[in-house]
């Protein structure tokens, strides 16, 4: 990879603007399957809630992240409620949201044509992988310092919203579809 | 005088709708009624019927309004195809249950997942007339002129968890479930309406098929 200089604040264009989504979703995890539905809306107070349920109404969980970026969780069936489920949750959902970028520490680099816009984080780092323009998204990962621990997709804005989002991770067998319903 | 009387007559009625439903009053013939209700379902072998499903969502302040039809046949068979907004089949077969989302199909055991067999549980004895049984809730029944409210209260570990009440109303008319509402203890509901019912309508039995 070589270092290069990059316009940040084109990512912005990337930044889905969730007033209110609704997502249908298929998760496969060390083989099993899951479907439901993902709500994603922005509250009155800036904070934005996800909440998935399934398809008949039983709720799996209700995330919120508050104006100030702070994670909360307001509920979360048993089965989920394991402190490793819920970081790399709170981290894959973190990644799409684009909130935790701060120019001041950011780098780029190149590699194959592509431009990787590298923001720091507490543990790691997030890459929001543009063509050499900068105009178009490839992909987002979630890096350690060594690896890269989940790759996403999100793809076909429509008024700001992606209409598909997909999340792998390459660790373990832990993937999320996303595709967005029209109500 | 007239004064109090009137703050009275508001504060009963505030209570009134706490304590109870609106609009309905406690079952005078709680036995009278177990009867009626048992010999109804005795008496209707199959459901067709098209459903609205509203989930709300109280703090959120949304709600996700699904429609589908909805099959039942006795015994103990059910299927839920939801076609709008979304696609999903549900279809439970004595102690299994088939799910087929837009991509995948899935055979649970309800012997092995406990969620699904209490909802099977529930769905059943409503549509057969044994919810009134069912020793997992504590139940009351409540009537208006069209209608019964059966509600129940789960006191068993596992369903308080899910629930805080369940209500299933009743049309008085050929006492068949016109709606299932669950509570959730967050404050948040699935309200299940059951429209256009067509009782002992010929109900292939491959609709109930699991492979």
């Amino acid at each position: 990879m070589q270092p290069v200089t990059a316009d940040f604040r084109k990512l912005q264009q990337f930044k889905p603007v969730f007033t209110v989504a609704l997502y249908n979703t298929q998760v496969d995890v060390a083989g099993n399957h899951l479907s439901g539905l993902l709500l994603i809306k922005r509250m009155p107070d800036s904070s934005l809630r996800m909440l998935f349920s399934n398809e008949m109404g039983f709720k799996f969980f209700d995330f919120e992240f508050g104006a100030d970026g702070k994670f909360k969780v307001h509920s979360v069936i048993k089965q989920m409620n394991r402190k490793a489920v819920l970081k790399t949750l709170k981290n894959d959902l973190a990644l799409i949201l684009m909130e935790r970028m701060d120019i001041s520490t950011a780098f780029a680099r190149k590699n194959n044509g592509l431009l990787y816009h590298i923001f720091p984080q507490k543990k790691g780092y997030h890459y929001y992988i543009t063509d050499s323009s900068g105009n178009e998204l490839v992909r987002l990962e979630r890096a350690s310092g060594k690896k890269i621990i989940a790759e996403t997709v999100m793809l076909n804005y429509i008024n700001g919203i992606p209409d598909t989002i997909g999340i792998s991770h390459k660790t373990f067998e832990f993937n999320i579809g996303l595709k967005r319903i029209e109500r | 005088m007239r004064k109090i009387v009137t703050i009275l007559v508001f504060l009963a009625a505030g209570f009134w709708a706490n304590a109870q439903y609106a609009g309905f009053i406690p079952v005078k013939d709680m036995d009278k009624f177990k009867v009626a209700f048992a010999l109804a379902a005795q008496k209707t072998n199959s459901i067709k019927s098209d459903f609205v499903q509203e989930k709300v969502l109280s703090m959120l302040s949304e709600k996700i309004i699904s429609k589908g039809r909805f099959w039942f046949k006795k015994d103990n068979r059910v299927r839920m195809e939801y076609y709008h907004p979304y696609q999903y089949l549900m279809i439970l077969n004595k102690d299994k249950v088939y799910v087929k989302d837009g991509q995948k199909e899935n055979k649970i055991s309800t012997r092995s997942n406990k969620m699904f067999q209490q909802i099977n549980k529930i769905m059943v004895d409503c549509m057969q007339g044994t919810a009134l049984n069912n020793t997992d809730f504590k139940t009351r029944v409540f009537e208006n002129k069209n209608s019964s409210l059966v509600e129940l209260v789960p006191v068993t570990k596992g369903l308080k968890e899910l629930f805080k009440a369940i209500t299933v109303t009743i049309d008085n008319k050929d006492f068949s479930v016109s709606v299932i509402e669950m509570q959730e203890l967050s404050g948040d509901n699935t309200i299940i309406r059951f429209l256009n019912k067509n009782l002992n309508a010929d109900i292939q039995d491959m609709l109930f098929f699991i492979k």
